[in-house]
């Protein structure tokens, strides 16, 4: 089972995410697809690390090519976050279009996980026009998340850390 | 009249087709002349729309005010661009202020408004 969580930057998408997984009894898996890179992004790293420390989460750190994951069967799986993940896949050594990989890894996640709980990111709702290759991303991303939306069982959006359904439900 | 907003490659467009069966008879906003707009059934890129007529000195708002007195059946695309920093360069500001106010008028005149995230589609005005 797939839900999806998007909004804008600093929105709440990642406490949401891990607070679906609190009632979840068998092992959790945290995907963490951020390259460390440059001071913030260390920061915004050791930020989650303190979030989601005591909830029982392993850490898999993976930039690109998740249908590499394995797993133990019945497990919870939290990957965070697909806006890093499209960009790793993307603007390697040339940019490649990343959507068939990413879409495909995450079907197999999906089928490898008990509940599968996917943070993406809102992209291309402020009206600036960028570079192609940023441009290409935007789109990217976006059709990303229309096809994960289109068969994940839950989609939600957060605003300012109000969780609003905008398919399925929330459950906790 | 219909409006559909959200984000960039949001799925308006995909949206318009398979939900109001919009696929002919589209202006796009970034290439069609002004008075196309008046008479087709469906103008995409209305944002764009906006910027042109600011670059030709026309007043966007009272264009989108005749647009809704002479085409009240149309339905209008437009992208969500008000998310995230005021832009530092007038024109931009402008342009962005212009979209908020017709995206208003439009939305006002509308008897369904569409707004779309992740290819979902929500009435958050008048029912599907």
């Amino acid at each position: 089972m797939i839900t999806l969580i998007t909004g804008g930057s600093k929105c709440g998408k990642s406490s949401l995410a891990e607070k679906i997984l609190d009632g979840f009894f068998g092992k959790k898996y945290y995907i963490a697809t951020m390259r460390p890179y440059g001071r913030e992004s260390l920061e915004a790293i050791e930020r989650h690390r303190n979030m989601r420390s005591g909830k029982g989460f392993e850490t898999i750190e993976k930039y690109t090519g998740l249908d590499e994951i394995v797993i133990p069967e019945n497990s919870a799986v939290l990957l965070e976050c697909m806006g890093n993940l499209c960009a790793n896949e993307m603007f390697g050594d040339k940019i490649v279009n990343p959507v068939k990989k990413i879409i495909d890894s995450i079907r197999y996640l999906d089928s490898i996980s008990e509940t599968l709980v996917i943070v993406t990111n809102e992209t291309g709702a402020d009206g600036i026009e960028y570079a192609p290759e940023t441009m290409a991303y935007i789109s990217h991303m976006n059709e990303i998340n229309c096809i994960t939306a289109d068969f994940a069982e839950n989609v939600i959006e957060c605003v300012y850390g109000i969780p609003v359904v905008r398919k399925g439900a929330l459950c906790y | 009249m219909k409006f559909i907003t959200g984000g960039a490659y949001s799925g308006k467009r995909r949206f318009a087709a398979e939900r109001f069966g919009i696929t002919a008879g589209v202006a796009d906003g970034k290439e069609c002349a002004f008075n196309e707009v008046l008479t087709a059934k469906c103008v995409n890129n209305y944002h764009i729309l906006v910027r042109r007529l600011i670059a030709e000195n026309k007043d966007p708002i009272a264009f989108t005010e005749s647009l809704c007195a002479e085409n009240p059946d149309i339905t209008v695309i437009m992208d969500e661009v008000g998310c995230g920093i005021v832009p530092v360069e007038r024109t931009e500001r402008l342009w962005r202020e212009a979209c908020g106010r017709c995206g208003c008028i439009l939305a006002g005149k509308s008897d369904i408004v569409i707004r779309l995230i992740c290819g979902i589609g929500t009435a958050i005005k008048g029912e599907l």
